[in-house]
């Protein structure tokens, strides 16, 4: 809201440097934005919170600064001269739709002469950044930035049937409005319309046929007061937005509908001359009765933390434009059961206990309704500076949740692998929701308005945003991309809200077999028991050589693996890489965050190479489930080493696990005789079970 | 000759064998040197040991000891020169300069994201302070999201274009019932919590929030929030003052002021802005105000059994001041040669 300094001053006096007013106004709850001069005027440019729809206005700013400076503030009286003709006699008023249009006043002059603007005028609409249009529709403007009421001009002499009706749009309808483009009008908007046709979009735009001319003669003024929740929905449906609709979205004083009506009159006949019908047609519900607040004094230290003196508080509501009320009766008490003590001869004023005061709100502050909407208004005018900020505040105990402390850790040990941290939007693009789904096929859940262009899927998995990251670092040629993002995955359930699953996903460039290694260094850094069991990730969007799928326990972990070339190819990415995705959840629930001591051994350990030839088919993890079998108690490690093939000699379809096996006893050095018999030991039992030999050197 | 005799040839043998070694400035010098002292023919070595066997009978035994000692010391005096030389011929040989300015082998450190990085510091203060962390989920309800804390259905803060509600498909019971949204705030987070604790609340609450913004320099329509909630008997604005005031000195490392200006968010009441004063100058933090009793009404609190505040910080902008970051698209573009700088 951009206010004149010297406008301003017409309603209130002003003896202060503009910078002083500006910031006691911020510090009032009215941002300022900045100042600029503007042909020997000044134009504050104020932030209005979307409560304080009352300070859209001169007025009201002129209210704010009256009680701020303890001013008078001066509002015209608005009556202006009536003629003889009664206006009854001239235009008739309907509202069809008293859900939408609450009240409708309607005045009309007739006789004016439409010309230019006075300078005085023209000036202050300039100053606003407002283009001067005529006398008319500029004194229609210059009101609404007086007292923030919205009015509408019409030329009467193009109403048709002398008639104005407030309805719902006919299927269909149009509108040109002034702005010369032409609307198609929806149900539930609120028309304003002649006897055959829409005349204005209520409380939006008027129409161009009716409009204002430089040959207009008689003038229809139009105040009423439209329900902010459908002009809401009618400026945003047509995209129509103006300071009218601003206005009537926030809520305008039911009581200043007819005193703008009158004072656009006024102005009118000042300035185009012309004479007014006698009164007014006035449809529509009237204002309703403010209920009276109670606020007690009490409140006020245990809500801000410090005393107000009550004359100090009677003293700033009375300058906001409430009004103490007599007595309490029928006052819903906010203080319902709590001590009244009636001791009205002690009481210092006539106005209910000494311990509270009850206030009518002034009709244009809609935002006043509960006792601690008072308490906010007298720590807004006494000032929040004087609250403290060195109080003690009592100390409290407050633990890191295991979560915290796992995920952290799991953040560490990957950085400290060389992995770097990015962050991805949740929101994806739904060929990249379907780009990588090993978890959940179920149909993912969808925004209504895309996050990004053509995001509107919410992810199930975060390896495709990744992976566009990934190309975003190949693209700019960056050598080395090494990602890892923890975030959540939306995983649709019926009928309530999605489970959110904290997940890990990395891409790399490092080997399948590096790539696992990392996720295996995460469990031990976690000293996770439960055991890890790898199994072929079945999984197209992976490589079936070099991928798997990983469970803890019986549960799903994660996958890991080099990408396939048709995920490659999907993403573009230019090279191959690795990923994972794994289940942060399931370590949260397994990880030992305070381990147990366990004695570190005294004597040596004795180690032994194995070298087995088995089929190709047998796998490492079976044969080190036996080696582990039939280790015996002193087994201490079983270490795999490589796999080495070569049909010449070691022959087709057979293969060598090369690992080191280490032996110890707690209570003594093994012998080397002794070592040689284990893994005799071992070596049979898995040539019975795996049918494998023992090779040579 | 005498015992004494051999002995004393004995010694000079020795100290003058180790200064020639020692001295010797190539391999060539010392072959020579080696061949005097050492040779199998007729180095002095094998003259003593010819001497040696010239001795009386008894004292050959104390002679042979002290001989084959002198024997040793010299044969490795000999040995350590060869291999000094050895390497110092290597080194010229190859024209090789030893440089010890060559860098390290260095393992690659990864880097926590600047968002985690400013949101652990902003959880270590608060914990300090006595806050835990509670948690919510991302996407909502509308109770959640708005009714519970006083944003009634005809709020404009509701209104489908500012919110990302879901598609009608995935409603809540069956398709029929309430919308679901990506969260707005994390004052979800509070509402949550208060419903399934008793008062004394005293939580943080951090996380991804979503909001319509076409992404520009200072927008992103996905940013992080942190929200703090204090809700006790007699809790009051001076507290919310002080503890905002302690937040800054912790997190600027130093004397902070607090200033309030007046604001408006429905789940608080009254409401605040948050400016710091830092070094001199007003920094704006953030939204803060005292939990509305509406609010508190709803998760089945008395108002006027207790009070709270509530307050909310948005850290990428935290972040972006804190590390001098003039895009807040920087974040999510993940660029490495960003994600490196932290």
């Amino acid at each position: 809201m951009i206010i004149s300094w010297n406008w301003l001053k017409q309603y209130v006096s002003l003896d202060m440097p503009v910078e002083e007013l500006t910031h006691r106004l911020m510090m009032a709850g009215f941002n300022h934005e900045g100042t600029s001069e503007v042909d020997g005027d000044l134009a504050i440019d104020l932030e209005i919170t979307s409560n304080r729809p009352d300070c859209l206005s001169h007025l009201g700013i002129a209210r704010e600064v009256g009680a701020l400076y303890g001013r008078p503030v001066r509002t015209p009286e608005a009556k202006p001269p009536e003629g003889r003709t009664p206006v009854q006699s001239l235009v008739e008023v309907r509202i069809e739709c008293p859900d939408l249009c609450f009240r409708y006043i309607a005045r009309v002059i007739r006789g004016v002469r439409i010309g230019p603007s006075p300078a005085w005028l023209a000036r202050r609409l300039r100053t606003l950044g407002l283009a001067p249009i005529n006398n008319v529709v500029d004194a229609s403007n210059y009101v609404l930035m007086e007292c923030g009421q919205p009015l509408h001009t019409f030329d009467f002499a193009k109403i048709r049937g002398r008639s104005i009706v407030v309805r719902r749009p006919k299927s269909g309808e149009t509108i040109e409005a002034i702005n010369h483009l032409v609307y198609t009008l929806q149900p539930d908007m609120c028309l304003i319309c002649d006897e055959e046709r829409p005349v204005a979009i209520g409380g939006v735009m008027g129409g161009a046929e009716t409009e204002i001319s430089e040959s207009t003669t008689d003038v229809l003024v139009e105040a009423a007061e439209f329900a902010p929740v459908s002009i809401r929905t009618t400026a945003r449906a047509l995209g129509l937005h103006s300071e009218s609709s601003f206005r009537f979205e926030r809520g305008v004083d039911p009581e200043g509908v007819d005193w703008a009506s009158r004072r656009c009159c006024e102005l009118i006949l000042e300035l185009a001359g012309g004479e007014l019908a006698a009164g007014a047609v006035d449809v529509g519900r009237r204002p309703t009765a403010r209920s009276a607040i109670s606020l007690r004094f009490a409140q006020l230290p245990r809500i801000l933390g410090i005393d107000v003196p009550p004359e100090k508080v009677r003293e700033i509501l009375l300058a906001l434009g409430l009004r103490e009320c007599g007595s309490e009766d029928g006052v819903p008490s906010a203080a319902s059961g709590s001590k009244r003590r009636k001791s009205s001869s002690a009481s210092k004023t006539a106005a209910g206990d000494a311990d509270r005061i009850v206030l009518t709100p002034p009709s244009w502050r809609r935002d006043l309704e509960r006792e601690i909407d008072l308490i906010e208004e007298v720590a807004r005018i006494y000032g929040y500076d004087k609250i403290p900020e060195d109080v003690s505040v009592p100390m409290a105990p407050s633990a890191r949740t295991k979560q915290e402390r796992v995920v952290e850790k799991v953040r560490y040990v990957l950085a400290g692998c060389g992995l770097d941290e990015a962050m991805t939007f949740s929101v994806v693009e739904p060929e990249w929701s379907k780009a990588f789904l090993p978890w959940n096929s179920s149909e993912p859940l969808q925004t209504q308005t895309p996050l990004v262009r053509g995001a509107n899927v919410l992810r199930q998995s975060l390896l495709p945003s990744l992976l566009s990251a990934r190309r975003t670092n190949e693209s700019v040629g960056n050598p080395q991309i090494e990602l890892f993002e923890i975030a959540r995955v939306f995983w649709p359930q019926p009928e309530q809200l999605p489970l959110e699953e904290q997940v890990l996903a990395i891409t790399s460039g490092r080997s399948y077999l590096e790539l696992k290694g990392i996720l295996e260094a995460l469990l031990e850094t976690l000293k996770i028991s439960e055991p890890l069991r790898a199994e072929p990730a079945n999984c197209p969007q992976l490589a079936d050589s070099a991928s798997c799928r990983l469970y803890l326990g019986e549960q799903l972990w994660g996958f890991v693996g080099e990408i396939s070339s048709a995920l490659q190819q999907q993403m573009d990415l230019r090279h191959r890489c690795t990923a994972a995705e794994v289940r942060l959840n399931l370590l949260m629930e397994a990880a030992q965050l305070t381990p147990q001591y366990q004695p570190v051994a005294q004597y040596p350990a004795i180690t032994r190479d194995v070298n087995l030839v088995v089929d190709e088919p047998v796998r490492w993890a079976d044969v080190a489930a036996t080696v582990w079998q039939s280790g015996g108690p002193w087994l201490e490690l079983v270490q795999y080493r490589q796999t080495y093939r070569d049909p010449q000699r070691l022959g087709e379809g057979k293969k060598s696990l090369l690992m080191t096996l280490a032996f110890r006893c707690p209570d003594r050095t093994l012998t080397s005789p002794e070592a040689d018999k284990l893994r005799d030991q071992i070596v049979a039992a898995c040539e019975k079970q795996h049918g494998a030999k023992l090779r040579a050197g | 000759m005498t015992l004494q005799e051999f002995l004393a040839e004995l010694e000079l043998f020795a100290s003058e064998a180790n200064r020639c070694f020692q001295a010797a400035g190539d391999l060539t010098a010392l072959e020579a040197a080696r061949i005097e002292f050492l040779g199998a023919r007729s180095g002095r070595l094998k003259q003593l040991q010819k001497s040696l066997g010239q001795l009386p009978s008894v004292d050959r035994p104390q002679a042979g000891q002290r001989f084959h000692q002198v024997r040793r010391e010299v044969e490795s005096a000999f040995q350590a020169a060869q291999e000094r030389l050895a390497d110092r011929q290597k080194t010229v040989r190859s024209a090789e300069v030893f440089d010890p300015t060559i860098p390290g082998v260095r393992p690659v450190v990864g880097h926590l994201h600047p968002i985690t990085q400013t949101i652990d510091q902003l959880k270590e203060i608060m914990g300090r302070l006595g806050f835990s962390l509670a948690d919510g989920p991302e996407v909502e309800d509308e109770w959640h999201n708005f009714e519970a804390l006083n944003i009634p259905p005809d709020h404009p803060a509701r209104d489908p274009l500012d919110n990302f509600y879901l598609a009608a498909a995935s409603r809540l019971a069956g398709g029929a019932g309430p919308s679901m949204l990506l969260r707005s705030q994390t004052s979800t987070v509070q509402i949550r919590v208060m419903e399934r604790q008793k008062p004394p609340v005293r939580i943080i609450a951090v996380g991804r929030v979503y909001r319509p913004d076409t992404p520009d320099q200072t927008h992103s329509p996905m940013f992080h929030q942190i929200e703090g909630l204090l809700v006790d008997r007699r809790v009051t604005m001076a507290d919310l003052k002080s503890v905002l005031r302690m937040l800054g000195m912790s997190y600027f490392h130093g004397e902070v002021h607090i200033r309030f200006r007046p604001s408006f968010f429905p789940f608080t009441e009254p409401s605040v802005e948050i400016d710091m004063n830092w070094q001199g100058r007003w920094i704006e933090m953030g939204g803060a105000g005292m939990v509305d009793p509406n609010v508190l009404r709803a998760v089945g609190y008395d108002p006027e059994e207790v009070s709270g505040f509530a307050f909310g910080l948005g850290i990428e902008r935290l972040c972006m001041r804190q590390h001098g970051i003039d895009d807040i698209r920087e974040f999510y573009r993940n660029d490495v040669r960003f994600l490196r700088q932290f």
